[in-house]
């Protein structure tokens, strides 16, 4: 009989809960997915396969995951946020050892016909950890040595194996989402500009020693010296931006881009998806795009500043500002604003695993936007 | 330490860090869109006229060829529809299986699946590769049908350039092969500029596109080529076209037309004659014999060469198509050299028909046509005897009768007071040493032997070798060092007849335009000293002279001269010392046998010189079929331009066809 109740309870505080999912944010994230659908169904020639179809169903699996996330409390997430994190850490730590080599990388992990990338689960791991850490932190303490080494030692170690995979961009990522939540939780500027010194000179540092692979090191010089090497290093980020430019205002037309239809761009389904938008929908379709992920952003730092707890908080504004470095970062390096360092537009490019890490991190804001009222997070132990 | 749940300190700094990124997002937001509009609108120009760029392309349209005509417009030379079968490797799932299965369809060798991907690992996937051309309709047919299961298999029609098989002339046109990378730098380094060198370099490189390599082909290439059309195609980033807009397309110019001397119904009835068997073996004394002759008749007027035949000939559309090793080997090794152009390349001791000559150095060393030496069969000369042909001897003779009779000792009398540099210069005069510069190449100029030519010769040893009186001896009877083409005599013969500097010539017309008739002027020498030299040929031929059996008479009257000429020294049996009749020799020991004509023999119009490898005796082998041959010519009369329509050469055509592009 008392079963029967609490069932029922949990039942109805299930449905409940699902009643209160912020169905804007929602919405711009399926539109999202959906520019991403269509672009994908023209780079295939104006077919479902290979990507289109894939695109879609993984968009409703990561969906399913989000809304699963959201409707557990975030207390649950709380408390899991550093086993997370050690586990994300130990996948990372597998990949060199079993992982497959892809591109002359090894970053990937096949899991029974399913191939995971463990640097993808880490973004979402670590604004996890570092919120759940920074939760747990006297504020007073944020801007003291003690309480900055951990927060830097848990970003600098899946930074460095990503880094060593070798997967620059992944490793910025993970970087610039990490000291996002640093500065979120409101560590001192001095430190903020200790920390952009030391990151400079770690970069030069980087280049001279040699621990930058040569592509790499290409990839830079040709971002400094776009006429150089057209067939080479700046074939891509050049044939990029003649796709986008030759786009216009309003676009080439659905399907009509001659720049991505004949194969100038190849490998495009992935991190140069956005010039097939440029090409075909012109500036008019790249903006609203851009909207989007504006949209998506705004509607997250709203999420941010109505829930109670500071892990919340953090945790959501972390994941919005992650999601919008890979926006900013992936139409950069498109466009020649940046260097190409590998990185994919979220929810647009196709690929599995930047999917569900987004979504799932996207279903951590909902639960902080469902469980906005909860400001009494106990919490214990580590930083506490 | 416990912290409080609720810090309104870090609360709030929370709410003013993410303000400040909030902007910063938005500001960096804000430079994206900027760099977008700088992109699509303040330089969308220049990118869209880049992405043009990118996706539009020159193809070239391959010309037709030029045809080639004989003298009255009958197509020697002309491009067919050819069936071929081609693979683009980029669309077959594995080259080799493809290749292998579609052997089950049409015959295909293992060499050349080999050859066809060697190809393919040379050059870039998308490009074409044609395994088999020269394709009957069945098999085409059969192809087609299955080449929609075949993915990567592509059947289509081209064309390829064809000889008419009737005309003989593979000597004459030459042939065509595939561009080779000497051919392609050739072609570069004759460019007047890199823009037509690299427009002739991607024609080259068609596939199927082939370039004259050998005779009229070769010579007249650049004008038979054409100028290859254009058409703008849209391509991907292979390289690989994806549509074409035959608009903007410019057609391709087919090549001029080439206009021949040549007669190809004499010309085919003149190799008829030459191979026919005119019993000049007698039945049983050898092993079925081989003829390997050639003739050349020249119209005496305006040197045109009306026929230039060679037996055995070759089939010129076997090396279009691509030879096979067998059979070039076949080609290459056979004693008849079937690959020889005979009657510009093949060089033989003109034997009597030097005798003419000889004549007319005497004349110019001031021995009278009158002159008369005795002929008791041998004539003693430095010791040593040589005997005239007529072991009898021929009795008093004067220099008619001697060119009648074809006397040795008469010339030999001769040959002791004129000296063999005044000869070799008549020989010069009459054509011997000379090339013409037909346009097909392979012209020999055979020896007219001097004092400066024997010590050129025998520069080294020993030097400076002197001439010896008895060699002027041979050379007056066409023996010893002295050589000539068939061309050569038939040139000589036409000079005796007119008088005149006559030079043979092949081509009539380029494209529209006619080669003017070319006027002869006066030969060096006296005209008068010809007289007794037209005189004795006619005696050869119609006053029971060595060639009586030749004579064309009471229709024609022809004038000729007979020529058996020693290709060893004399041949005796070995037991018996006994000299052997050429009867009795392997066939390769005999006699050439050689005949030179004019006719007719008042109003000189043609001009023939027939020789016969091997065949034993002028009288017996050459002079019949020359006779042959020279009828049929007086029959038809082509120099008559009133009897017949020559060409008058053909127009340039604008030929619209798209279909050869890739």
């Amino acid at each position: 009989m008392n079963a029967i109740v609490i069932e029922a309870a949990n039942r109805s505080k299930v449905r409940q809960r699902l009643s209160e999912l912020n169905l804007l944010l929602l919405v711009l994230l399926s539109m999202i997915a959906s520019a991403g659908v269509m672009a994908l169904y023209s780079v295939a020639d104006g077919n479902w396969s290979p990507y289109a179809m894939q695109h879609g169903i993984r968009f409703m699996l990561a969906m399913s995951v989000l809304i699963g996330i959201a409707i557990t409390p975030l207390k649950f997430w709380l408390s899991v946020a550093y086993p997370g994190y050690v586990a994300a850490l130990l996948l990372l730590l597998l990949v060199p050892i079993i992982g497959d080599t892809n591109m002359g990388a090894r970053r990937w992990l096949s899991l029974g016909g399913f191939q995971l990338q463990p640097s993808e689960l880490m973004k979402v791991a670590l604004v996890l950890a570092l919120a759940r850490y920074y939760h747990g932190l006297d504020f007073k303490r944020v801007s003291t040595i003690f309480g900055l080494i951990p927060p830097l030692a848990m970003i600098g170690a899946p930074v460095g194996l990503v880094f060593l995979q070798p997967d620059l961009g992944t490793a910025i990522l993970l970087a610039l989402s990490g000291f996002s939540v640093l500065l979120l939780a409101g560590l001192s500027w001095r430190f903020v500009v200790l920390g952009m010194i030391v990151g400079a000179g770690g970069v030069i540092g980087a280049v001279k020693t040699g621990l930058l692979k040569s592509y790499q090191i290409d990839r830079i010089t040709a971002f400094l010296d776009p006429d150089a090497d057209p067939l080479g290093a700046n074939y891509h980020p050049n044939q990029s931006k003649i796709a986008i430019g030759s786009g216009g205002v309003d676009g080439k037309g659905y399907m009509e881009g001659t720049q991505s239809q004949l194969d100038f761009l190849p490998e495009m389904q992935t991190d140069f998806i956005f010039t097939i938008i440029g090409e075909e929908f012109g500036l008019y379709g790249a903006v609203v795009l851009l909207l989007l992920y504006l949209g998506v952003f705004f509607t997250t730092l709203q999420i941010a500043m109505s829930a109670k707890s500071h892990f919340g908080r953090l945790l959501s504004f972390g994941i919005a500002l992650t999601f919008v470095s890979y926006v900013l970062i992936n139409t950069g390096m498109v466009m020649g604003l940046a260097p190409v360092v590998g990185v994919p537009l979220p929810l647009v490019s196709h690929g599995g695993t930047v999917m569900l890490s987004m979504m799932a991190g996207f279903g951590l804001v909902m639960s902080t936007w469902i469980h906005r009222n909860q400001d009494t997070l106990r919490t214990s132990g580590f930083g506490s | 330490m416990r912290v409080e749940p609720f810090d309104t300190s870090r609360h709030m700094a929370f709410t003013r860090r993410a303000t400040i990124m909030s902007g910063g997002t938005l500001a960096l937001f804000g430079g994206v869109v900027f760099r977008l509009y700088d992109l699509q609108v303040r330089r969308h120009e220049d990118f869209r006229a880049l992405a043009d760029d990118n996706q539009f392309n020159q193809r070239l349209i391959v010309p037709l060829r030029g045809n080639i005509y004989d003298r009255y417009g009958a197509v020697v030379a002309t491009n067919e529809q050819d069936f071929r079968v081609l693979v683009i490797p980029e669309r077959t799932k594995d080259l080799r299986e493809t290749l292998l299965t579609l052997s089950t369809i049409m015959p295909l060798t293992e060499r050349e699946i080999v050859s066809v991907m060697d190809k393919a690992r040379r050059q870039r996937s998308f490009i074409p590769i044609v395994v088999a051309d020269n394709l009957d309709w069945e098999t085409f047919a059969a192809v087609n049908f299955h080449s929609t299961d075949l993915s990567g298999i592509v059947s289509e029609v081209g064309t390829a350039r064809s000889y008419d098989p009737d005309a003989g002339a593979a000597f004459v046109v030459g042939y065509m092969g595939a561009a080779t990378s000497e051919d392609i730098s050739r072609a570069n380094r004759e460019a007047p500029s890199t823009e037509d060198a690299e427009k002739t370099e991607l024609l080259y490189r068609q596939p199927g596109f082939k370039i004259g390599k050998a005779g009229l082909e070769r010579t007249f290439d650049a004008n038979l080529q054409g100028e290859a059309g254009s058409i703008r195609v849209q391509v991907n980033a292979h390289g690989r076209v994806i549509d074409n807009y035959p608009d903007t397309s410019v057609a391709p110019i087919q090549g001029e037309p080439l206009g021949l001397t040549i007669d190809k119904q004499l010309q085919a009835r003149a190799l008829e004659i030459l191979a026919a068997d005119y019993g000049e073996y007698p039945e049983g004394t050898q092993e079925p014999h081989p003829v390997s002759a050639s003739a050349v008749v020249l119209d005496v007027i305006t040197g045109d060469v009306l026929v230039m035949a060679s037996t055995p000939a070759f089939d010129p559309n076997v090396f279009s198509r691509g030879i096979e090793a067998s059979y070039w080997r076949e080609l290459n090794q056979s004693p008849l050299k079937p690959l020889l152009n005979k009657p510009v390349a093949g060089s033989y001791p003109p034997g009597s028909t030097f005798k003419l000559l000889t004549t007319i150095a005497a004349q110019e060393a001031g021995i009278a046509p009158t002159t008369r030496f005795h002929c008791n069969g041998s004539f003693p000369f430095g010791g040593r005897v040589a005997t005239c042909w007529k072991k009898e001897g021929h009795g008093p003779l004067d220099m008619e009768g001697a060119i009648k009779h074809s006397c040795d000792v008469y010339f030999w009398n001769l040959a002791t007071q004129v000296d063999i540099d005044h000869i070799a210069d008549v020989a010069r005069r009459f054509g011997l040493g000379e090339t013409f510069d037909l346009g097909i190449g392979a012209e020999t100029e055979g020896t007219v032997p001097s004092r400066a030519w024997k010590r050129a010769y025998y520069r080294n040893d020993p030097p400076n070798q002197t001439w010896f009186p008895g060699e002027t001896l041979s050379v007056a009877i066409g023996q010893g060092a002295v050589t000539a083409t068939p061309m050569q005599l038939a040139v000589m013969s036409a000079r005796i007849a007119t008088h005149k500097e006559v030079r043979p010539r092949l081509v009539r017309a380029i494209g529209h335009e006619l080669i003017p008739e070319p006027v002869f002027g006066e030969l060096g020498g006296e005209t008068e000293h010809m007289t007794v030299v037209r005189k004795g040929m006619n005696a050869v031929v119609n006053e029971w002279g060595t060639a009586a059996r030749s004579t064309l008479l009471p229709d024609f009257q022809m004038a000729g001269k007979t020529g058996t000429s020693q290709v060893v020294g004399l041949k005796r049996d070995p037991e018996t010392g006994r000299r052997l009749r050429n009867e009795e020799l392997p066939w390769r020991l005999r006699d050439h046998a050689l005949f030179v004509s004019f006719a007719p023999y008042d109003n000189p119009r043609y001009a023939c010189c027939v020789v016969v490898e091997h065949g034993g005796s002028g009288s017996r082998a050459a002079g019949p079929r020359a006779r042959d041959i020279m009828r049929s010519v007086l029959e038809k009369d082509p120099g008559d331009g009133l009897r017949h329509d020559l060409w008058s050469g053909g127009s340039v055509q604008r030929v619209a066809r798209l279909g050869d592009t890739r």
